[in-house]
């Protein structure tokens, strides 16, 4: 439990948690760290700091100190690829990235653990893609002084399937792209398709292995599919053909090349044509013809988490409704924006 | 103890619908045993080793008593009238307590947990199935100081009422200068004007029914 001294009483007395100073415009921060010894100076100090009474913490054996608190919660949630140091600040404790990757929050754990009323936890979307370093959550205990039951119990909520955060490093796929179409197969339209996708690739580091060309011919494209896979191509990408023209044959043919299973269409705005599909093993994204003309599309959401070893399913596309609509700004701040947040 | 699908499709059948209070009482329960060590307290050896508090009259405290077998003729399961969704398992011979708190915070989570489903009822049902039970349940060690009047087992005491004449078991009288009464009388009832009245074949036993007759009996009138 807390004993509360009055200030005069205080000298000597080692202080039960960190004092803010919030100076407006000009500081706010720690103005006596936790486990400071206080001295005849900072009576005065403290006073201007509005103290008038200070905390002593009085331990009982079934207590736990928001400190401590922190760190088990902060070890319930990191798993892979996120670090944390046991060196908490006013209570909190931040996470980061352990290494590059696409963070992953359970968010059924997350949303549970919150609802626990002595504990909190932000994190950054899920599925962001995050750099080593990066700061992707902070997790912290409300009361000073609490039961341990509950720090234990909220630990165990977080780590209910598992640890709550992770991030997953994305793999270098040999990426082969189909480029379907008569009208750049006869020329009669030059491609651009390839280097955007090679430059989306590149920049998750990732390469294009091969890039062909085929007409809109299911059987053309099939065998073009087959053909990257023999070449070793471990992640597959088609663009076009994807509407609804009666021309618009890539379905077709990616189902001839042995696709096991396919989804078409995405809850996204561009990309509600993208298609995702497996032929065994390696995954098959669809682009639609949105991918030549917005920077972001379902593509940009898709991809990543791909990458990252995550099997999509059609509930992934669905789910992707939820902040799936791009807002066309004038100036284009992807990922800075809300787009395929919600997922 | 059975598996958890057999146990909520048995409760669910001799409760008479599956709802997710259904779900609720058979983990409430399979927590509750598993907290004070019992590994299956329908058996004989173990059946009179309980006693449960159920603190509302919901679904769930049918299915905390199927799963447990306590039942409130052997007096092995106890209601407190609190409307809280919650339940006290008590091991008698270890004294080991356990109060088993639905949360509401699972009420709120079912979208999450079963995000494809818009039936509430459906969407309960499925989300309380994969809910760990550190989100489903907050759990008290208690301390229960039982009297030994409230013990499984024969009466222990009888008592009648000096007002009304009414036997009272188990010493639930109520203490009053003029004698001990009985609670209808000494606090009040659940029922008012409680008059005498005779009814309609008052001589009527099972013994000598006929089946012609049972076919033909009528509910009273009311």
């Amino acid at each position: 439990m807390l004993k509360k001294i009055p200030l005069a009483q205080a000298v000597g007395t080692r202080l039960a948690h960190d004092i803010t100073e919030v100076r407006p415009g000009e500081f706010k921060g720690p103005a006596f760290r936790k486990g400071h010894t206080v001295c005849d100076e900072d009576v005065c100090h403290l006073q201007r700091l509005g103290k008038n009474q200070l905390y002593v913490i009085d331990l009982a054996p079934d207590e736990i100190h928001e400190d401590q608190a922190a760190a088990l919660l902060a070890a319930a949630m990191a798993g892979e690829g996120v670090v944390w140091e046991d060196a908490p600040r006013e209570g909190k404790i931040e996470l980061r990235a352990g290494r590059d990757g696409l963070l992953r929050v359970d968010t059924a754990a997350l949303a549970a653990f919150n609802l626990i009323d002595e504990v909190m936890c932000a994190t950054v979307h899920n599925h962001t893609r995050v750099t080593k370093g990066e700061l992707v959550a902070a997790t912290r205990a409300i009361p000073l002084i609490m039961p341990r039951a509950v720090i234990e119990r909220a630990a165990a909520v977080a780590r209910q399937n598992g640890p709550l955060l992770s991030v997953a490093p994305l793999r270098a796929a040999r990426a082969g792209i189909v480029v379907t179409g008569n009208e750049v197969y006869h020329g009669l339209v030059e491609d651009r398709f390839v280097p955007i996708l090679a430059e989306k690739l590149s920049a998750l580091g990732s390469s294009v292995s091969a890039a062909v060309f085929v007409p809109d011919d299911a059987r053309r494209i099939a065998a073009a599919l087959k053909d990257q896979l023999r070449q070793g191509c471990d992640l597959l990408l088609t663009t076009a053909g994807m509407s609804v023209d009666p021309d618009d044959v890539t379905r077709q043919g990616i189902r001839l090349a042995g696709a096991t299973e396919m989804h078409y269409g995405a809850a996204a705005l561009p990309g509600a044509m993208f298609l995702m599909a497996y032929i065994g093993e390696i995954p098959l994204l669809g682009v639609p013809a949105c991918g030549l003309h917005h920077k972001a599309t379902a593509l940009d959401l898709i991809l990543p988490r791909v990458l990252a070893g995550e099997r999509i399913g059609k509930k992934d596309l669905a789910f992707l409704g939820h902040g799936g609509l791009c807002r066309h700004c004038p100036s284009c701040t992807y990922p800075h924006c809300a787009f395929g947040k919600g997922a | 103890m059975q598996p958890f699908h057999v146990l909520l499709a048995e409760s669910a059948a001799a409760h008479g619908h599956l709802c997710p209070g259904q779900v609720v009482g058979v983990r409430m329960a399979l927590l509750g045993c598993r907290l004070i060590g019992l590994d299956d307290p329908r058996r004989p050896e173990q059946v009179k080793k309980l006693i449960v508090y159920v603190e509302m009259d919901r679904c769930t405290a049918d299915a905390v008593a199927h799963v447990t077998g306590v039942r409130l003729g052997r007096r092995s399961l106890k209601f407190a009238d609190y409307g809280i969704m919650a339940a006290t398992f008590l091991r008698l011979d270890t004294g080991a307590a356990f109060r088993v708190i639905s949360t509401e915070a699972a009420r709120d989570l079912c979208q999450l947990y079963a995000p494809g489903l818009t039936e509430k009822a459906e969407r309960q049902i499925a989300a309380y199935k994969r809910m760990p039970d550190s989100v489903l349940f907050q759990v008290q060690q208690v301390r229960i100081l039982l009297d030994a009047l409230d013990l499984p087992g024969p009466t222990r005491s009888k008592v009648a009422c000096v007002r009304c004449g009414q036997m009272v078991r188990d010493g639930k009288q109520i203490r009053s200068p003029e004698g001990p009464l009985c609670k209808p009388c000494g606090q009040g009832a659940y029922f008012h004007d409680p008059r005498p009245v005779a009814w309609e074949n008052m001589n009527w036993r099972p013994e000598e029914e006929s089946e012609e007759e049972r076919s033909k009996r009528k509910p009273p009138p009311c």
